[in-house]
């Protein structure tokens, strides 16, 4: 069974957004409108969160860090939902199961680095947005949580195509919408297990590290920074 | 006015209760298609088998209803000559595509895939579809309901995985 991890390598990053983007079009996250989002309410799975400014104006250059869910080897959200939603696969990825959860946002409270997000309201997205959804996804109704599931619908569709040519999965058989996205090769996404994956390879870096690792939540998403 | 108010939110509440009993019962609904199609005729008597018609069976996610390319392939030219052939050649010879009816919807939260049961899984179509073979006219409910307890029986009974996320996105 492998283990599904991803690196993002800061010192490549250029804080370009495609993955930001890539990941709201892929997964039909909704668009809010702006007296929710300034309200705190936007809707993100990956989100850039700006960390610090490089030079001075006018040559200055934002140093980010993107941030999707950290998909923890041992998940703070999981041990508080009441109707089993949200839950650790044998492969490593923190699944959310949308039609069983009941919108108590336990888990949302619970997890350290809040990238779940909650669906407040259903609004009209444009007619450009809902004429280009993803079929493979589903379009969340109000009242539930939802978060970065590494793209599992991929995996779902990756994983019937090996089985159909009876053949394992092969390393870039499943990859998220923001690995493929990303225009520098920032992310690194693979099995943690694989001793000849680049992931890991990348993730026992001198430069590695997780967020929050001292509350014990063993993040498989990590990053690497020289500046650390 | 408060009367009216009152007797106003009350229907609109019928109404609401009426949307919600007419939504849980659509899986009994009795659809009638455009055309009397055999399948105890074609998949019966003549023993086509259900792919060579269905043709994403073993490719993709949906079986794919036929289009009338799929139809035109024998029905170019009228074989018996009976008022439903010449329905159907008339749709073929107009290039126009039959709107039949589709009785199985799965909700987008649920990654159904034929390809997954069929060719993977090998089930027969039978287990799900029923004898589709005996009957003369086109199916108007589902054979086999779509509900989690449905899905849930098999996967248990044949020990396929039940873990939410291999289905549910």
């Amino acid at each position: 069974m492998p283990k599904y991890g991803m690196v993002i390598d800061l010192d490549k990053c250029t804080s370009c957004q495609a993955c930001v983007t890539a990941c709201k079009v892929e997964n039909n996250v909704q668009i809010v409108s702006e007296d929710d989002a300034q309200n705190g309410r936007a809707m993100f799975w990956m989100k850039m969160l700006t960390m610090e400014f490089d030079g001075d104006y006018p040559n200055i250059r934002p140093k980010t860090l993107p941030r999707n869910c950290m998909q923890c080897d041992e998940p703070s959200c999981i041990k508080v939902c009441p109707v089993r939603a949200t839950y650790l696969r044998d492969d490593g990825i923190v699944a959310q199961i949308y039609p069983q959860c009941i919108g108590c946002r336990y888990c949302m409270a619970n997890c350290p680095y809040t990238v779940k997000v909650f669906n407040w309201d259903r609004q009209e997205q444009p007619a450009e947005v809902e004429r280009t959804y993803n079929p493979d996804v589903s379009v969340r109704p109000k009242g539930i949580v939802e978060k970065c599931t590494f793209c599992i619908h991929r995996l779902q569709t990756a994983s019937e195509k090996a089985k159909a040519e009876h053949r394992d999965l092969e390393p870039g058989d499943y990859v998220p919408a923001c690995v493929e996205v990303c225009p520098v090769d920032a992310i690194s996404f693979g099995d943690l297990d694989d001793r000849k994956s680049e992931v890991l390879k990348a993730s026992r870096d001198y430069r590695a590290f997780g967020l929050l690792e001292e509350l014990g939540t063993v993040p498989k998403v990590r990053y690497l920074n020289a500046k650390e | 006015m408060k009367k009216l108010l009152i007797l106003l939110a009350i229907a609109v509440g019928f109404s609401a209760g009426v949307f919600v009993v007419n939504r849980a019962v659509s899986r009994e609904e009795k659809v009638v298609q455009p055309i009397d199609f055999s399948h105890a005729l074609h998949a019966g008597k003549y023993r086509i088998p259900c792919m060579a018609c269905h043709q994403r069976v073993m490719m993709g996610a949906r079986a794919s209803i036929p289009n009338i390319e799929v139809c035109g392939a024998c029905h170019s030219t009228p074989m018996k000559k009976t008022p439903g052939e010449l329905l159907v050649y008339r749709y073929v010879s107009r290039h126009r595509q039959i709107p039949w009816y589709s009785i199985y919807h799965v909700p987008d939260y649920v990654y159904f895939s034929h390809r997954r049961h069929v060719a993977i899984g090998k089930l027969d179509c039978k287990d799900c579809h029923g004898d589709m073979a005996s009957l003369n006219s086109p199916p108007t409910t589902q054979f086999l309901q779509i509900k989690t307890q449905n899905c849930w029986n098999c996967h248990e009974k044949h020990n396929v995985t039940t873990d939410c996320s291999h289905c549910h996105r």
